[in-house]
């Protein structure tokens, strides 16, 4: 195979590598500027630890998902790069993912008490977040991942979803012939309950019950639920949401897991009540409580949700432009101190301090 | 996934015209005659298309392998990479693309070497050389080569959805479905989006049941002159399969075919 060459991934070599920003699903994220025209690019190096699998079928995924994907709030990927096969590399080159740049994480904002949200500014970052979510769905992709660490923000305050390394193509046809999905997805914080009770045939809701929580952190500065297992994750859920029951959520005892997960009985739903200390807004509590719905059946979805009130009565949404500009250094979750323990639990997160020491953190919540 | 042809890698980076072919083949067709050539890549396509089926794909994981494999060699010599790596390898990348699932590495390399023994050995005499190494070092090739555009509209869908509207006609289907798959044997997928072939496979079949069609098919509105050069390449297949003995001829061709330097 000596004489290939191949001029159409271009080499990794025409990005220069700046620092590294995070750990995606399956690789490492650097910030890295284009040789050539001094562009900012993030680089995400695909991993290739199942050798056996080949290219990962993640990675397939990601790639082929996002050139499917074209909006303004879904993070655009600019090319694949690879290194040079040499004798040094066992001949084999390494893939990277090249996106656009973007300055902040939501995760890395929210945990940088300097960073205040108004709430046009939180209306904002949501109309964004739902707008994406409504493009990937009617697009027919789950982005399976949703969390404030994979929502990052441009220095303009433009949102974008990122990381489809989880994400995958559904289908609409009738569910007896719909393919059966791995329920291992989601980080454990962000995961709808239908999944922790095993269900294998669902939809955009899991990204909903995803968006809800985001949205609750937007004033809550925390995730609001940290379950260390599964079965803890479920007992929080009904400690906010009330008891999982057939009342609530007819057909929830059809699920795998429902007879074998102890679920907490006679708890009263609670959405509004807790979050009222922390969000004034009425409509954005009504939001956040049919956002945080047991039932995937009953659950907002995002075109209604862009539809709610929260949106279109006043404040109207302001752009995040003009607070952003005043926060000169780049906030990414994986650069803070470590202030979610348990965040990354995939990876078994190797974080490093900071590399910003004028940047101070302190918990909120 | 939905999504949408045009706006697809490819529509926009591989849809070919007959000069890129030409003019990439000029290596290869310093030693094979255009014929030859042409037999070699009918005979890659059968021998994706048996282990395929071996290995029980669907139709639509073996029609993504096997444009895989038209794009290499449209673009490389076959003396780059040995075609009886690449096209296990091709089987392997599309069957992870279609969501087929990852085809485990110790079947594909048996089910290969057991369909070179048992149905190609007029061809391959020996023993099936390749391992599971050679077949992920082939794929950061193929993936490289294709730019990582992985995603491939084929003709059977917007088929399907002709017929939907042609509902007297559906005893046409089965046949224009088979001149489908026969259409991965000519060029015609590297140079045409898939609904013009759909439309050409259609024509043909209607032809030769004798249903007319012609009304219908002009009021589809679309450039005719494309859907007749398609079925002018796909007519031109069936000429020549006439006076073909292919478990004849092509150990012969295979002899000749460049091959890869061995180190």
């Amino acid at each position: 195979m000596d004489d290939l060459e191949f001029p159409y991934c271009p080499d990794s070599n025409k990005y220069e590598k700046l620092t590294k920003i995070g750990q995606g699903t399956f690789g490492e994220v650097f910030k890295a500027r284009d040789r050539t025209t001094r562009k900012l690019v993030a680089m995400k190096k695909v991993l290739m630890e199942n050798e056996k699998e080949g290219f990962p079928i993640t990675a397939l995924r990601e790639i082929k998902i996002l050139q499917l994907l074209k909006h303004e709030n879904v993070v655009d990927l600019i090319e694949i790069a690879r290194t040079r096969a040499t004798s040094y590399n066992r001949m084999k080159s390494t893939f990277y993912l090249i996106f656009e740049f973007c300055e902040h994480d939501l995760a890395g904002l929210l945990s940088n008490a300097h960073v205040k949200f108004s709430l046009g500014e939180i209306k904002k970052v949501m109309q964004q977040l739902l707008n994406g979510l409504y493009y990937i769905h009617s697009s027919k992709i789950l982005h399976r991942d949703m969390k404030a660490a994979n929502i990052l923000i441009t220095k303009n305050g433009v949102l974008k979803l990122a990381d489809f390394g989880l994400a995958r193509a559904f289908s609409v046809t009738a569910k007896d012939k719909m393919k059966l999905l791995t329920n291992r997805v989601v980080t454990l914080w962000y995961r709808p309950p239908e999944l922790l009770l095993g269900e294998r045939i669902y939809g955009p809701p899991i990204d909903m019950w995803g968006a809800g929580c985001i949205m609750a952190e937007m004033w809550t500065r925390t995730p609001i639920m940290q379950g260390k297992t599964e079965q803890h994750q479920l007992q929080l859920i009904s400690q906010l949401c009330g008891s999982i029951t057939k009342d609530v959520w007819p057909n929830v005892d059809k699920l795998e897991l429902y007879d074998k997960m102890e679920l907490p009985q006679g708890q009263k739903r609670k959405v509004r009540e807790r979050l009222k200390p922390y969000v004034q807004d009425k409509h954005g509590i009504d939001l956040l409580d049919s956002l945080l719905t047991l039932d995937p059946t009953k659950r907002i979805d995002s075109d209604l949700a862009l539809n709610h009130d929260f949106f279109w009565l006043d404040p109207p949404p302001c752009d995040l432009k003009e607070m952003l500009s005043q926060h000169q250094t780049s906030m990414f979750e994986y650069l803070t101190p470590a202030r979610r323990p348990g965040q990354k639990p995939a990876q078994g997160g190797n974080r490093r301090p900071t590399q910003m020491p004028d940047q101070h953190f302190e918990r909120v919540f | 996934m939905a999504g949408n042809y045009w706006q697809s890698s490819q529509y926009q980076q591989w849809l070919l015209d007959k000069q890129d072919l030409v003019r990439e083949r000029q290596h290869d067709l310093k030693i094979l005659t255009e014929e030859e050539y042409q037999k070699i890549m009918i005979f890659f396509a059968n021998f994706i298309q048996s282990l395929g089926e071996q290995l029980k794909l669907r139709q639509q994981v073996i029609a993504t392998a096997t444009v895989y494999f038209k794009r290499f060699y449209a673009r490389n010599s076959l003396m780059c990479i040995d075609p009886w790596l690449m096209a296990p390898t091709c089987i392997f990348l599309a069957s992870k693309v279609e969501e087929f699932g990852v085809i485990s590495n110790s079947r594909l390399i048996t089910t290969t070497a057991a369909v070179v023994k048992n149905k190609f050995s007029h061809a391959y005499p020996q023993e099936y050389p390749y391992r599971i190494n050679s077949v992920l070092e082939c794929e950061f090739y193929l993936l490289e080569m294709m730019d990582c555009c992985l995603v491939l509209y084929h003709p059977y869908r917007p088929l399907t959805e002709y017929f939907k509207d042609l509902s007297n006609e559906e005893s046409l289907y089965p046949l224009a479905w088979r001149i489908v798959n026969d259409s991965l044997r000519t060029d015609v997928c590297l140079l045409y989006a898939p609904y013009l072939i759909a439309l050409a496979c259609l024509h043909i079949a209607s032809v030769i049941e004798q249903k007319d069609l012609k009304q219908w098919l002009a009021e589809c509105n679309v450039d005719m002159d494309k859907i007749l050069e398609i079925s002018r390449q796909i007519l031109a297949l069936y000429e020549l399969w006439k006076n073909y003995d292919e478990k004849k001829d092509i150990a012969g061709i295979l002899e000749k075919m460049p091959k890869p330097k061995t180190s």
